[in-house]
Order: structure tokens, then C-alpha cells, then sequence
């Protein structure tokens, strides 16, 4: 018998009886990746931003939304919002770990996303879990261009703990971005109740300068204190493959998605 | 700022996150403060490799079988396992056809779920079930009743998996799967059974020159930027942010009673622990 029989059974592969954890063996696999689904356009409405304020914000998005059914291909994902926020206060109150107050917050952006897909439902979009966005996207984009998911990432009792404190640092927007990234969108769009990025907040400094385009280095390098976007999506970014940039638009302003939609400059573009 | 909440019901803490940015560095390092409660102390995670041991068929896999009956009734145990070489020629195989980084995570996954299955014929006389993610609010119930449970070893990231900074191989694959089981869970142990003594200073199996290693720091550990590791790197960048897994231990399965005394709190193999307490950083 020889001492290959006694080893793993092994498929011929080029990563048969190599360590995938490797360096070597990791940068070998550096090669194009091809975009699954080039014509999809994500656009990821914010919970506390935009679901929160109720129909006088949210209605003229959808609105919106439906006015581009024909010429783009739309998934909406939805953030959580108050609600979240009020249950990772209890869930810190109560001392659960990160895991668990993912999978509590998921469940608040479920609800809006849920409901968003009852509003859009007459023009065919429908709410896809995590498992039918892997199964049954294409399908469903064929048949209504258009579809509706929980922005907040299925990671659940796997999220990661964060670097500070206890807060999951994948929310709506991570989720929205990985979205794009896996199926090399088109364009990942952010919706929020803000112009985009500023040098500073404008509401305190008068001198603040819009940013209309930006690097990620480069928005690092500013070390804003608080950002409109999570900061895990410039990390995210950062190791782009197909989703080289998120805009961030203002969705209280009636055109702006239509715009960011069409390619015209409005919002901040962050770019990888 | 919307007044969305009655404030008298929150704490001080549960005010600033209703009002707040999530991403402000303060309201995060509020957080920090917060008491921690472990939710099973008493399980330990074990996480089964799929190249190392499943691959290897019977002559690999009945021993650590036996080993884990011989503690159903002295330890509670989460039996994750591994993908192996079927995942190695599926990625091998979507790499060449220029799919992400997300759909690799669900292809490989399968092969995990294939090795749990497998894992799970073979104990389930002795009354022990498999658990998707989904069905993890049971996980008290079963480990009440049976003393283990199995689950596959990923993730559930599925299309949501993160490129890594190099390449396009999963970076969070079944290490970490089981890593952040015992780190949400709170538990005891968290043991990878692979087909090594543990850790070494190069991979022993291309390099007879390699010595070991039994107890090594994170921070010891990643600073000797080693080409390769025992275990995946999200791993350890993960530890190094860990509220509760404290170490993580490696033993070798193709040792009859290794798992055992590692279960008994023995140092054997190799212990990668995170130095300082409570240290993010």
C-alpha cells in the first residue's frame, strides 16, 4: 500500500494538497471575475434616514422607484432603523453578544423591507430573503425588474464582534454594497436624508465643503467623527473587485435617485 | 434628529443610540462598557476538519467518532465541520470561470453541509441531530437532552461573504464559522481537530524543519507573519476583537485521546490565546 492511500482522498484539483491559507496560494487565484447580473442597480434605502419619517418620504421614493421600473433594473434594500436601535439598547442593557444583536436588528430592517414590498407590490417587485436572493433573483428580475431585501446582511449570530464596543458593524449598507459587489452591479446607490459628504457637518460649520467625488483612502484619511454611510462599507470597498464605487444621494429631494440612476453627478461618490 | 422614542423608558446609553450615529466613535466605545453574558459557558465547540480528517475516510473519522460518544455524557459539544477538497476543486473550478467571491462561499458551503451529513449518519444512533443556522434557538434543547449537536462549520454568509485583500478564496470559511459560534455562544472551549500536533513554525508537511509550537500569543503570532497557519487569518483578527473566546486549541485527531484531553482542559497541541484582557486593540 502506498503512503498516499493512508492520506486524504484527494480530487485533482489546482488546489488539491495545497493550504488555502497560504499566501502564495491565495495571491495565485488574483484573476478576473465576471459580473453575474452587469445590469442591476442597487439601491438601499436608509431606516433611520428615510422608513422612519413614514409616507412623506418614503412615498415619493417609491414613487420614483416605479417611474424608472422601465428603464433600469432595481433591488431595493431596506435599513433598520429606530426600532433596531431600541432593541440593541435593550440587548446591551441585557448584556447579549454582537451575534445575537445582529439577529435582532435584522429583524427590524425585515419589517421595513417587508413593507416597502407591499408598497412596490403592484408593479411586481416582491420581498426576497436571503436564501430566494441566492435561488430566485434572476427570475424575479425578469419577470417585475425589481426586488426587495433586508439590507442588513443574513451574518446573524455570526456577525462580527467590532474592534470598539459591541455595536454589529454590518448594517444596511454593508449589505446593500456586498449585494452589488457579488453580482457586479451596475451602480450601488445609498439613499439617505443627507447631500452627501461634507468636510465637516454643515450644521455646526458653516465653512464645510460639499464632496461631490472622493477615494476611500482619501475619506479615511479625513477621519470625519461620524459618517452618513456604516464605515465597514469603505473597508469593504477598499478590497473591490466589480462594486468600485457606492453613491450616497439625498432622498428627501425629489429627481435625485432618478439622476444618480441615469449616471448625472448628484450625491457623493465614494469610489474604491 | 426625529423624536421617534419615549426617552424615559431608555437608559442613558439607549438614548444616545435612538438619537445618535451608529458610526460616532463615542456612542462605540459607550457600548464597551456594557456587561456580557455567556450564553452556553458550558459547551464546547469542536470543529471537525474537512481535509484533514473527513477526506481521510474511516480510518480518520471512526476514531474521532469514538472519542466523541466516549464524551457525549462528560462534555456538551457543537461538532462543526469542515469543507476539504471537494471545496478546493469547486473554487479551483468557479475561479476559472470568473465567479465571485460570494458565490464560492455558497458552493463551499455545500461541501461542509456534505461532511456534517456524513458526520451526522454516523453518530445518529446515538441520538445526536444536525442544525442548520436557522434552527440554532434549539441548540439548548439538543445539548440538554444529547450532549452534541452538528452543524456545518460556515458561515452563513452565503452572496454577503467580504473579498479578502488578496485573491479570490473565501477568507471566512469553517475556522471561523465555528470561531464566532463559540464567541456568540460564550463557550467554554473552542478546539480545531486537524491532522497535526498544532502549530509550527512552517507547515511540517513540506518542511522537516519546522519546530512547535504549544502556546503562542495572537499578537506574538501574527507579527511572525508566517506564509502559511493552522488556521484561517480572520481567525485571529477576529480574536483579537473577541469579548468572550479567549484561546482557541489545536489538536491532532489522527491521535487517539487527544480531543479528550483537550475537552478535559489539558494543554495539549497548540493554544493561540489573546494576550491582555480585554485589549480591542
Amino acid at each position: 500500500m502506498s503512503a498516499n492511500r493512508i492520506g486524504a482522498q484527494h480530487l485533482v484539483s489546482r488546489l488539491m494538497r495545497e493550504s488555502l491559507i497560504d499566501k502564495t496560494v491565495i495571491a495565485g487565484t488574483e484573476t478576473a471575475v465576471r459580473a453575474i447580473l452587469p445590469s442591476l442597480n442597487v439601491i438601499q434605502i436608509g431606516g433611520l434616514s428615510i422608513m422612519d419619517r413614514g409616507q412623506s418620504a418614503v412615498q415619493p421614493l417609491l414613487d420614483e422607484i416605479v417611474a424608472n421600473q422601465q428603464d433600469h433594473v432595481q433591488v431595493v434594500g431596506v435599513g433598520a432603523g429606530v426600532r433596531a436601535r431600541h432593541v440593541l439598547s435593550i440587548g446591551l442593557d441585557l448584556g447579549l453578544p454582537t451575534g445575537a444583536l445582529a439577529s435582532l436588528a435584522a429583524k427590524s430592517s425585515a419589517q421595513n423591507a417587508y413593507m416597502v414590498s407591499c408598497l412596490l407590490a403592484h408593479s411586481g417587485f416582491v420581498y426576497l430573503e436571503a436564501p430566494f436572493i441566492v435561488q430566485l433573483l434572476p427570475a424575479v428580475l425578469a419577470a417585475a425588474r425589481g426586488a426587495v431585501f433586508n439590507g442588513i446582511p443574513p451574518y446573524d449570530l455570526w456577525e462580527h464582534p467590532p474592534a470598539v464596543g459591541k455595536i454589529p458593524p454590518h448594517g444596511g449598507d454593508a449589505g446593500s454594497y456586498l449585494v452589488g459587489e457579488v453580482f457586479g452591479a451596475r451602480t450601488v446607490i445609498l439613499v439617505k436624508d443627507v447631500d452627501g459628504l461634507y468636510t465637516a457637518d454643515p450644521k455646526t460649520h458653516p465653512d464645510a465643503r460639499f464632496i461631490p467625488e472622493i477615494r476611500t483612502a482619501e475619506l479615511v484619511g479625513l477621519r470625519l467623527p461620524t459618517l452618513p454611510i456604516e464605515p465597514v462599507v469603505l473597508e469593504l470597498l477598499s478590497r473591490a473587485k466589480l462594486a468600485r464605487s457606492v453613491r450616497i444621494v439625498n432622498g428627501l429631494v425629489r429627481g435625485n435617485l432618478t439622476r444618480a440612476l441615469a449616471g448625472d453627478p448628484v450625491g457623493t461618490v465614494i469610489h474604491a | 434628529m426625529l423624536e421617534l422614542t419615549d426617552n424615559a423608558m431608555l437608559t442613558e446609553l439607549g438614548r444616545r443610540l435612538v438619537s445618535g450615529s451608529l458610526s460616532d466613535a463615542a456612542i462605540q466605545r459607550a457600548t464597551e462598557a456594557t456587561p456580557d453574558i455567556a450564553i452556553l459557558p458550558w459547551v464546547n465547540v469542536i470543529k471537525i476538519g474537512g481535509q484533514s480528517i473527513m477526506d481521510r475516510g474511516r480510518s480518520a473519522v471512526g476514531p474521532v467518532v469514538d472519542e466523541i460518544v466516549a464524551n457525549l455524557h462528560r462534555h456538551k459539544m457543537i461538532l462543526g465541520t469542515g469543507a476539504g477538497t471537494r471545496a478546493r476543486h469547486v473554487y479551483s473550478l468557479a475561479i476559472d470561470l470568473g465567479l465571485p467571491i460570494g458565490v464560492l462561499t455558497v458552493l463551499g458551503t455545500a461541501v461542509a453541509w456534505q461532511n456534517a451529513q456524513m458526520l451526522q449518519y454516523l453518530l445518529a444512533k446515538h441520538g445526536i441531530a444536525f442544525l442548520e443556522p436557522e434552527g440554532f434557538a434549539s441548540l439548548p434543547h439538543y445539548l440538554m437532552e444529547r450532549g452534541a449537536v452538528i452543524c456545518q462549520g460556515m458561515p452563513p454568509y452565503k452572496l454577503w461573504e467580504a473579498n479578502p485583500e488578496v485573491g479570490r478564496i473565501p477568507p471566512q470559511r469553517t475556522d471561523t464559522g465555528c470561531f464566532l459560534i463559540a464567541e456568540v455562544l460564550g463557550a467554554r472551549k473552542m478546539i480545531y481537530v486537524k491532522d497535526e500536533d498544532g502549530l509550527f513554525t512552517a507547515d511540517p508537511k513540506k518542511d522537516s524543519s519546522a519546530t512547535h509550537i504549544r502556546r503562542i500569543s495572537v499578537q506574538d503570532l501574527l507579527a511572525l507573519d508566517l506564509e502559511d497557519l493552522i488556521v484561517e487569518r480572520a481567525v485571529l483578527d477576529l480574536m483579537r476583537s473577541a469579548r468572550n473566546v479567549k484561546e482557541i486549541q489545536f489538536v491532532n485527531g489522527l491521535r487517539s485521546g487527544q480531543l479528550t484531553a483537550a475537552l478535559d482542559g489539558e494543554p495539549v497541541g497548540t493554544i493561540i490565546f489573546k494576550a491582555g484582557n480585554g485589549d480591542g486593540a
